[in-house]
Formats: C-alpha cells, sequence, structure tokens
C-alpha cells in the first residue's frame, strides 16, 4: 500500500523535478538538511512556549496545594490575599499551558517544519518574529490580569479582550505565513502535514474569533446561546487547532523518527473531518435534543480519522519497535499517540448519554483534559523539542541521561496523576447516584486528594529536568565536525 | 508554484464545512430558541454579586446546572434537594451563562431555596463553620460590601 521509492532512487533536487505518480501518495521529501539547520523565529517560539510551561507547572503544585489543603490559602499575607487564590489562579495555569505551552510549540513547529517540507525559506521571517512578540505579550498581559480579576468567566476563553484581540491577529498571522510559504514552495508535492498545518491556522482564527466573540469587549453571548457557542468554542479549539496541527506534527516526525516512509499518505489525508459541534460536552443539558444527538453522531465519527491515525502508526513504526530503548524523541512520540488513541476511546464513550450521565461534572473530567494535554499534546511537543532543537544547532542532545529522566518521572507521574483522577470520579459518581451526602464524598476523598497532590506535584518537578535538558543543550559547545548532525540523539 | 487547485479547492471546502459547522450549532439554535422570559430579574446590587461570582471563579468548583437524571433524586445534604432540572429560560439573558463543567462543591442552581442570608454570609466568611471537612476557601479577605452582593446573588438561586 505504502508508495515505495523506485531501486536506487535518491533525493538530490534533480529528481525532485520529475513529475511525481500523484499528489497524495508520495512519501514526504528527504530531509537533506545542512549540518546545522535553525530557524531562529520557530526556535524563539520553543524557548517562549517552554517558559510558559513553567509557570503552567509550577501555579499546577500551588492549585493542587490549595485543593488540598484550603486554609493554606488565609496565610498568604493580606496584600497577595486577593490575587492568589484557587479561583483567580486556575485560569493561569490554564491559558499558561494551553495558549502559551502548548500553542507556542506548535507555531514554532510550523514555521520550522513548512518551509522545509516545500523546499523554499519561510514567506516572512519578520511577520514570524511579530508574530512571536505580540503572542507573548498577550499571555504575559493575561497572566497579569486574570489574578487581578479581569476574567470573562467563560472556561478556555477567560482572556480579556484586548489580549483576545492579539490572540486571534497572532493566528491569523501565523495563517498568512504558512500560506505564503505555499504559494513560493518549490516541491512540487505536498506532504499530509502541510495541509494540516494550512486548515488547521486559518479556521483556528475564526474558532477563536467566534468563540470569544471577540467585536464585544464582555466575550460573552446572552442566554443559552452562551452555553452553546463555549462549547462549539471548546470542542473546535481542540478539534481545530490542537489535534489537527497535532496530526501534522506527529505525521512529520513518525517517518523521520523510524526511518520508514509513511505507511499510507492516503489514509493519513483521512485526518481531515469532524468538524462539528460540541454539544456532547454538556449532555441533558438545556440545549436542545436534536444538538445534542447530532454532537454525539459525529463523536462516534471521530473513529475514522484516529483509526487511520492508529493503522497508519502501527504500520510505520513496524520494524522499528526495538528503536524505542534508544531513541528518545520516537519513545515521547509514541508514547503521546499511544495515549492520544485512549483519550479518543474515552472521549467517544464520555460522549455517550448513559455515561455521561454518570461521569460528568466529577474529577474523571479533569483527568481527561489531563490526560489530552500533558500525556497527548506535551507528549508531542518533548518530542518535537528534543528532535528539532539538535538539529537547529547540528549537535546531538545534551544531559541524555537527565533526559531520560525526564521521560521516566514525566510518564509514571502523569499516569499516576490521570489514574487517581478517574478514580476520584468514579467514586464520586457512585456517591452521587447513592443519594451519599456532598460533604460526606469530599471527607472521603480527601486521601485520594493527597494521592494527586504527590502525583501532580511529581509532574511538575519532573519538568524542571526538562528546562536543563533544553538549557544545557542550547548552551552546549558548538559541534565544530563537519559532520552531518546525527538524526537521532545517541547516548554520549 | 503558488497554492495548487487540489489545497485550494480544501480550503474552501474546509470552510464551506465549518460554515455548516457554526450553521447547525450556532445560527439554528440562535433562531429557533425561545429562552422565554427570564425566571428573576436581577436588581443591581445582585448582578453586581454576580460579577464577583464571575471574577472569583466560583464557576469553576460550582455548577448551575441540573440534569434530567438527577433531577430531584441528586444529593447535596438531603435525598434530592439538588432541585428540578434546569430549563432555558433559567437562563434566559445570562452574560455569560455558568453550567460549569466540574463539581468540587454542589450545585448551585437552586442553592437560594436550600440555605438563608446568614447561612450565606457564615458560610462565605468561614466554609468550616457551616460545612465542616469543605474544601471551599474562605472569602473572607472581600470587603464586607461585596460580600453582601455576593450573597444576594446567591439566594436569588432558587
Amino acid at each position: 500500500m505504502g508508495w515505495a521509492p523506485p531501486p536506487g532512487r535518491n533525493h538530490s533536487m534533480t529528481t525532485i523535478q520529475r513529475p511525481s505518480p500523484s499528489l497524495l501518495t508520495t512519501r514526504p521529501p528527504a530531509p537533506s538538511l545542512p549540518r546545522a539547520d535553525d530557524s531562529p523565529p520557530a526556535r524563539w517560539f520553543f524557548y517562549s512556549a517552554i517558559g510558559w510551561l513553567m509557570l503552567n507547572v509550577v501555579l499546577g503544585i500551588l492549585l493542587s496545594i490549595f485543593l488540598y489543603t484550603p486554609a493554606i490559602q488565609d496565610a498568604i499575607p493580606d496584600t497577595l490575599r486577593t490575587q492568589l487564590n484557587f479561583g483567580r489562579l486556575r485560569p493561569v495555569h490554564v491559558s499558561a499551558g494551553i495558549f502559551g505551552w502548548v500553542s507556542m510549540a506548535w507555531a514554532g513547529a510550523m514555521l520550522y517544519i513548512t518551509p522545509r517540507l516545500l523546499r523554499t525559506h519561510l514567506y516572512s521571517d519578520r511577520l514570524a518574529w511579530l508574530t512571536l512578540a505580540v503572542w507573548n505579550a498577550a499571555i504575559l498581559g493575561t497572566v497579569i490580569t486574570l489574578p487581578l480579576g479581569y476574567s470573562q468567566g467563560r472556561e478556555y476563553a477567560e482572556i480579556p479582550w484586548l489580549f483576545d484581540l492579539m490572540l486571534t491577529a497572532c493566528l491569523a498571522m501565523l495563517a498568512v505565513n504558512i500560506w505564503g510559504t505555499i504559494a513560493r514552495r518549490t516541491e512540487r508535492r505536498i506532504y499530509v502535514s502541510v495541509w494540516l498545518f494550512a486548515i488547521s491556522s486559518s479556521v483556528s482564527v475564526v474558532v477563536y474569533a467566534v468563540g470569544n466573540k471577540i467585536w464585544d469587549p464582555s466575550g460573552s453571548y446572552t442566554g443559552l446561546n452562551d452555553a452553546i457557542i463555549q462549547y462549539f468554542y471548546i470542542h473546535n479549539l481542540f478539534n481545530a487547532w490542537f489535534t489537527t496541527a497535532a496530526f501534522g506534527i506527529v505525521y512529520y516526525l513518525l517517518p523521520r523518527l523510524t526511518g520508514n516512509p509513511l505507511f499510507s499518505h492516503r489514509l493519513a489525508m483521512w485526518g481531515f473531518t469532524s468538524v462539528w459541534t460540541g454539544q456532547h460536552h454538556a449532555l441533558w443539558s438545556p440545549a436542545p435534543e436534536w444538538l445534542e444527538l447530532t454532537s454525539v453522531a459525529f463523536s462516534i465519527l471521530a473513529i475514522i480519522p484516529n483509526a487511520a491515525l492508529a493503522y497508519v502508526f502501527m504500520m510505520t513504526m513496524r520494524g522499528r519497535w526495538g528503536t524505542l530503548r534508544e531513541n528518545l524523541p520516537l519513545r515521547w512520540l509514541s508514547a503521546g499517540i499511544v495515549f492520544y488513541l485512549f483519550t479518543c476511546v474515552q472521549g467517544i464513550a464520555q460522549s455517550f448519554r448513559t455515561f455521561s450521565s454518570y461521569i460528568h461534572f466529577t474529577n474523571w473530567t479533569i483527568g481527561h483534559s489531563h490526560l489530552a494535554f500533558v500525556a497527548d499534546y506535551s507528549f508531542f511537543a518533548f518530542a518535537l523539542a528534543t528532535y528539532l532543537l539538535p538539529r537547529m544547532f547540528g549537535r546531538p542532545l545534551s544531559a541524555r541521561r537527565v533526559a531520560e529522566w525526564h521521560f521516566w518521572a514525566t510518564f509514571l507521574s502523569i499516569t499516576a496523576f490521570m489514574y487517581v483522577l478517574w478514580f476520584i470520579g468514579i467514586r464520586q459518581a457512585d456517591g452521587w447516584a447513592d443519594q451519599v451526602p456532598f460533604l460526606q464524598i469530599v471527607r472521603d476523598l480527601k486521601p485520594l486528594f493527597f494521592v494527586r497532590l504527590l502525583a501532580g506535584t511529581a509532574l511538575a518537578l519532573s519538568q524542571f529536568l526538562f528546562l536543563y535538558v533544553v538549557i544545557r543543550t542550547v548552551t552546549g559547545p558548538r559541534d565544530q565536525s563537519e559532520q552531518p548532525a546525527p538524526a537521532i540523539a545517541t547516548v554520549g | 508554484m503558488g497554492i495548487p487547485p487540489e489545497l485550494r479547492r480544501l480550503a474552501i471546502g474546509s470552510f464551506l464545512f465549518l460554515l455548516v459547522g457554526i450553521g447547525g450549532t450556532i445560527a439554528l439554535p440562535y433562531i429557533t430558541d425561545n429562552p422565554g422570559a427570564a425566571a428573576t430579574t436581577l436588581s443591581p446590587e445582585e448582578l453586581r454579586g454576580r460579577s464577583i461570582y464571575k471574577r472569583e471563579g466560583c464557576w469553576y468548583c460550582h455548577t448551575q446546572q441540573v440534569r434530567k437524571p438527577e433531577a430531584n433524586t441528586g444529593t447535596v445534604r438531603l435525598p434530592g434537594d439538588i432541585g428540578p432540572e434546569t430549563i432555558p429560560a433559567d437562563y434566559a439573558g445570562q452574560r455569560p451563562t455558568f453550567w460549569g463543567t466540574e463539581r468540587q462543591g454542589p450545585d448551585l442552581s437552586h442553592t437560594g431555596s436550600r440555605q438563608s442570608v446568614v447561612w450565606q454570609r457564615e458560610h462565605l466568611r468561614d466554609p468550616q463553620s457551616t460545612s465542616p471537612g469543605s474544601i471551599m476557601p474562605s472569602f473572607g479577605h472581600l470587603p464586607a460590601d461585596e460580600i453582601e452582593a455576593l450573597v444576594a446573588y446567591l439566594v436569588t438561586l432558587k
């Protein structure tokens, strides 16, 4: 099924000119990269993302402590008591995590990967720098104003108006850069990742603008419609931005890290489906019944792109499973894909009205969102960082042993963290169904909240290992040899 | 080489699909749903309380949505006291709505039917005094007039 290159074919620029069999059945152009293949704007997007990750994890520890011992908030000095409490800091943790860390890593990946797959330069480096500056300014403004009490009061859309406008502009500038790069390409064939990046960046502009009602400073619609549009926004922020772009990143990294051609480009293209309503996030709600049922149907249809991803992943990995032992970026990627498929199974299950009526509103949901953001998207971002940063500098990943520790510490702590949340969720759901008084359940679950605190803290602290690896890699000695950078960082 | 026609077609197709999605998700409910008149109209003081509820992030841990399967059977303190199912009219005119996604604390759609002004005030100042073992932080650091506004809003939730 996979399109195999003819024997003896090389990937020089001369052979690339010949007509390809079809746009959709090609393998990606092989990386013919120079010794150090840098892209400063993309690299700074990664640095910024990692900075926001650190803020996110520090707040994660703090919130976990607040939730376990609320009284500790009363020990905070009066001058800061208003700003530093659970309700004010929770949106900072989420916004820095999703719009700072994951989104900026995604933008960096798009800016780095797109021109390389199209054998050209980025449309505009200047525009990329501007995007970077505005994006960081918007997140910085957000993390300052939210504790001051300027939240718009809608989940994932708390960001105040001015910064909403700035983030919308950032997504639009990113889309212009990607489409501009496509327009000046010298590579005839367009690989699936580029298709995904082009659509993801531009569709997300509309999703963000509508979801945050950017033409209205209050940022909210009225009554039932506010809630319905809220769920449209939440769902498509995931669907159009995080997941669509993540598919592009996976399909880019998979052939490079395994050394195998992508098993089937045609199957990979099935990733373009299912941009639809998010009403399955609130079933049995006052929203119209037809809307809920339509959204459940579309949730089930999500099996198509995700099964395609699973199949392409398994088949592309053939004969390469053993390399997971040495190949750290591939291990991040593979673990992320397996977790991602788990997210999909769980997500589809949660979209059934029977299961939803039982599990919705419990801590299960928080386990699910950490599964998506930490175990899927962050794992992909770690794969990107450990693969791309060494290439940008033309030298292997530094502090390889610490990088191994980072993987295992993160992997084990996120697993423990999610399982304890799911277990708490099931206990809560059980208690609610049995008409146990609410407070009784809260008291009974207190020991499990302590386990959650421990696992969450371990997860957060592990990210400082990552920071160390990145700093060592970035500041390490330049490789003076003329050897090409190894595709895979090796031990030593 | 420019933008290939396939990608252009795909882009147009994606946007059309997105428009269908927006139409089905946003425009249709917007046109067809008549939420009716608001069950309660809030006074300026109660509205101020509501904006404090939004600002302090109360809605992260408390939902305002009673679903059909749990209506009049769900339990806060006594069996069934979660109250009746919430209907579109309950949310008429609200900007934004506070459906919520998780319950670290109980649903508040009908808290005004369960608890008095005195109880709400005490609970906000010191949650442990009314609910021993609660994981809710104290809001005693808020100015007294803000606590009163918040209480005024909470008791409208009936």
